[in-house]
């Protein structure tokens, strides 16, 4: 059962709201890090809301969201860099995956990722008890000088695969979804299959509108953009 | 590279952790296997539906249960108001389930009353105290009984009322900083109809905002950022156009094709200019009714004039009103910052005309009026206790604040997550006044600024853990009746308000007793929907009873003969000399009116604009700044008639000049460590002013002086003021 996971961000729907990080966050096991290690940024976010400031027509400023997952780069320039393979390329799933537990924290791949999705545990950060009890038992909770990332919520993706099994059917369309793209309110994160030419992100895929973050760097993400729009006129 | 085998072998490792989740160790301490056993897979999970009470929008959740706990939170696809979506601070009610600082036990004051220093009492000896006050107020003067709490709905709601009528105390207080009094009014005065409308975003084809921030706080965020995804993709052809006008370019007004900066107070005027070009170019199919208005004075509402008051340019307005009238169904929506301006019901009865006027009452892509309690009508009278309107209950909380201060009362019982000794202005002094009850009870989960006075606090459990339900006051056509139940056995030791009011009448005997006949909250609800013949089993499963079916919107008596709203000017406390910018506040996307600020995820989720996280700031848009000597990052401090505050300033490059704005929420003295510390609260900037239709409180009414002032630290966001993250770049 290959797949060929993907992600769409549609930035003309992106609000900016934010509630894909606090479910990411709820959903991943991200620790809060507070506000003086946030300040040397080493905010644990995976998934972030960059907001930029643009001057457009009429020399009004405007502001862009950009919803910013890690990237599941085909030619990911992470991988490459790693020194005992613990992130690698998951050939099935056609994600950048990690696995903690080799993790040494050369922290070579944060620093060849040129989208700085990549976040390190700088220390062992506490849940102070009882807000452990919240923790999602479907992954382990990172300890120091290990590095994490989005993971296109891989529970989820696993998850889905042992009930399609299980019934002995395919994967449907939508059935997976990371935390972010299930809640975003109105409906800009999409994800799914790109083998499936049905699915909703193929048929996205079409958009002329698509880009991708940095595509000049070859880099083949698997998320991909769809450009803000502005109606004419005033 | 690993095969599909290998990758699920480590997977494994993660059911490991979960089959071993209810242990003591850490996880961490835990070493995954690489090659786990073949028969590890990841643990089966329960999910139960409720309802979210994070905000006053009513959101439907399902929450995941996993051997006990409370995993996630999503929304409920079935709920019509957020189909299955949710904000962030729905997904952070984990935190406030599993906070280290909820309260667990009933507190007894152990030190001088205000001092917040309590000790731990068994629940016996709590409900004796509290007995004890309760019968002998009963005795001697029952209206010496003050009950404040937050907007309450549903059978909570009909639960206190019941047990203030019945106990003989007319003087029960819901207090919401954010009540949405003049929207009440201006409807009033517009459509005939006093309630909140529903606006069918997602079926409009143009939309315009006057300061509405409707994406990010506000009646029902969550409801219309969905509607708003719908409204910009949903239909083949049709891209829905955005226009925004207001102070400040918010995380809503980002959204927008098009912001027009206005000056605070004036979002009438630009209506009104709008109005005029829409008769003037005969864009407006109620021809009667418009030339009536042109006769009553909107002749005089010319967009140059409406752009000499708010600063937008003329020929902006009269371009915005062309497209308005001719790209029909259209919607005009106002929201807080028009609202809570001295002259806020003038405001928005001006946004409201110009849905009269495009004739979009009623229709699809407009706005209408449901009967959103049509379900209830055995209820009779108490049918609206269970969504009473959505009123800020500033003038009778004043009232109860003088009664206070001259030692009417003799017991308080407070509840809720408003918390008045935080949201209300200084000026008032609340908290003087509050502790010259001689006894005051709290029902809370957490110790706030309000609820750190009092003599008992009685522990409630979370939204989480209690049953309950609910009727969202925005965001289906009387459709939807939403129904909680705990997702979680209770987490600490708490009884809930309900079940406490009914055990307490059930002592009192006589007609509070007769008043509230169950044996508890959950007795309540069960009779009320089983009388109503409903399965319960299948409701609950659902989170609610959906029928599916919206009742006929009701059409609006006044549709016909639209009255010109009077014209007001907003008021502003200070002398402009000594007080140069007009304060611009606005409730903050994460932490709401306050409530959130002591949930971490909250705290450290960045504001959508300013990008901070775990603290506030002050903005000023670069002219005003360089004219005051103000650069970004720089303290300053924020002086108003009423009080100061120290804060960082973030350069707004989009906000009207002569404008400081804040966002509320931060600067909690007593709400735990997480809330501690993080800068001043704007709302002690507040006078105490009123708007000047429905007395309620008017936030944008003061001016204020920034002063450079050094500052220890910095403001800590997540993209830099330089701009090294520029948008070219990642193309």
């Amino acid at each position: 059962m290959k797949r060929r996971w993907a992600m769409v961000i549609d930035m003309d729907l992106c609000t900016g709201c934010g509630a894909c990080v606090a479910a990411c966050v709820a959903e991943n096991n991200t620790p809060t890090v507070g506000e003086s290690e946030a300040g040397k940024g080493r905010l644990m976010q995976w998934i972030r809301v960059v907001r930029y400031f643009r001057k457009e027509e009429h020399d009004e400023t405007r502001a862009i969201f950009v919803a910013t997952p890690c990237m599941h780069c085909e030619k990911a320039p992470c991988e490459i860099v790693c020194p005992v393979y613990a992130t690698y390329h998951d050939e099935d799933d056609h994600v950048n995956a990690m696995v903690y537990n080799r993790c040494i924290g050369t922290r070579y791949c944060g620093n060849n990722c040129p989208y700085s999705v990549r976040v390190f545990n700088w220390w062992d950060y506490k849940r102070e008890k009882p807000l452990d009890e919240q923790l999602n038992p479907d992954l382990t909770v990172r300890s120091r000088g290990v590095m994490e990332k989005c993971s296109y919520c891989i529970q989820r993706i696993r998850r889905g695969k042992e009930t399609a099994l299980s019934e002995g059917r395919p994967i449907r369309d939508g059935e997976v979804l990371p935390a972010c793209a299930q809640t975003c309110p109105p409906g800009a994160i999409r994800f799914g299959d790109l083998d499936d030419p049905e699915s909703a992100v193929s048929r996205m895929m079409k958009d002329p509108r698509r880009f991708r973050l940095m595509e000049h760097l070859g880099t083949e993400p698997s998320t991909v953009y769809l450009k803000k729009m502005r109606a004419p006129g005033r | 590279m690993l095969n599909r085998r290998g990758f699920l072998k480590i997977g494994g490792a993660t059911a490991f952790a979960a089959l071993f989740g209810g242990c003591e160790r850490l996880p961490k301490t835990l070493v995954p296997f690489v090659i786990p056993p073949e028969n590890y897979a990841l643990g089966e999970s329960l999910w139960y539906a409720s309802v979210c009470r994070q905000c006053p929008a009513g959101c439907g959740i399902v929450v995941r249960n996993s051997e006990g706990r409370a995993k996630k939170i999503e929304g409920n696809p079935l709920h019509p108001v957020n189909r299955g979506k949710l904000c962030a601070r729905g997904q952070a009610g984990l935190q406030a389930l599993y906070h280290p600082e909820r309260l667990g036990k009933p507190l007894k004051l152990d030190g001088p009353r205000g001092s917040g220093k309590f000790r731990e009492i068994p629940w016996e000896e709590a409900l004796r105290l509290l007995m004890t006050g309760l019968s002998s107020v009963r005795a001697e003067a029952p209206t010496a009984l003050l009950m404040l709490t937050d907007p309450m709905r549903g059978h909570r709601n009909l639960v206190s009322a019941r047990f203030m009528k019945a106990f003989g105390s007319p003087h029960r207080v819901a207090w919401d900083p954010f009540g949405q009094d003049a929207h009440l009014s201006a409807n009033e005065a517009v459509y005939g109809v006093r309630d909140l409308p529903e606006h069918d975003l997602a079926g409009t084809r143009y939309l315009l905002s006057f300061s509405g921030d409707f994406l990010e706080t506000g009646v029902s965020p969550v409801h219309f950022g969905h509607a708003y995804g719908r409204m910009r993709a949903a239909r083949p052809t049709v891209r829905g156009k955005f226009v925004h006008f207001g102070p400040r370019l918010s995380m809503t007004a980002a959204s927008a094709d098009a912001f027009l900066p206005v000056a605070p107070g004036t979002e009438g005027y630009a209506a009104l200019g709008i109005a005029h070009v829409m008769v003037r170019e005969k864009l407006t199919p109620a021809a009667a009714a418009a030339g009536r208005l042109w006769n009553a004075g909107l002749k005089e509402f010319t967009p140059e004039a409406a752009g000499k008051k708010t600063g937008a340019p003329a020929a902006d307005i009269e371009a915005v009103a062309r497209e308005f009238g001719s790209n029909q169904p259209g919607l005009a929506m106002a929201g807080d910052a028009a609202a809570s301006c001295t002259n806020g019901v003038f405001n928005l009865s001006a946004v409201g005309l110009l849905n009269l006027l495009a004739g979009n009452v009623g229709k699809p892509g407009g706005i209408s009026f449901p009967d959103r309690l049509a379900a209830f009508a055995s209820f009779g009278a108490e049918a609206k206790l269970l969504l009473p309107a959505a009123e800020s209950g500033y003038p009778a909380l004043r009232d109860a604040v003088e009664r206070m201060g001259k030692g009417a009362f003799r017991m308080a019982l407070l509840s809720g997550a408003t918390n008045p000794a935080f949201t209300l202005p200084p000026s008032l002094k609340f908290e003087e006044a509050l502790l010259k009850v001689p006894t005051i009870v709290s029902f809370a989960s957490f110790l706030d600024e309000t609820t750190s006075l009092s003599d008992l606090v009685l522990p409630t459990p979370t939204y989480l853990e209690e049953w309950g339900d609910d009727i969202a006051p925005a965001g289906h056509g009387g459709e939807a009746i939403t129904l909680g139940q705990p997702v979680v056995a209770p987490f600490r030791d708490t009884r809930s308000m309900p079940d406490v009011l009914i055990a307490a009448a059930k002592e009192l005997g006589g007609p509070a007793a007769a008043a509230l006949p169950w044996g508890s909250f959950r007795e309540c609800l069960d009779k009320a929907y089983a009388g109503m013949g409903i399965d319960l089993e299948e409701s609950h499963k659902n989170g609610g009873i959906f029928s599916g079916k919206a009742d006929a919107p009701r059409r609006a008596p006044k549709e016909g003969s639209p009255a010109l709203p009077k014209a007001a000017e907003a008021a502003f406390a200070g002398d402009p000399a000594r007080y140069p910018l007009v304060l611009h506040v606005y409730p903050s996307s994460a932490l709401s009116d306050g409530r959130g600020a002591n949930l971490p995820w909250l705290q450290e989720l960045p504001d959508p604009i300013a990008t901070a996280v775990w603290r506030n700031w002050v903005e000023v848009g670069p002219k005003t700044a360089a004219a005051l000597g103000l650069s970004d990052g720089d303290g300053v401090t924020v002086s108003s008639p009423f009080g100061s505050l120290q804060a960082f300033v973030f350069l707004h490059p989009a906000i009207a000049e002569g404008v400081a704005a804040m966002p509320l929420g931060q600067g909690h003295s007593r709400y735990g460590k997480y809330a501690a510390d993080r800068g001043g609260n704007p709302y002690a900037l507040l006078p105490a002013s009123v708007e000047s239709a429905t007395k309620a409180p008017a936030r944008h009414s003061t001016r204020v002086s920034l002063v450079k002032t050094r500052m220890k630290g910095a403001l800590v966001r997540t993209v830099h003021p330089e701009g090294q993250w520029l948008y070219e770049n990642i193309l």
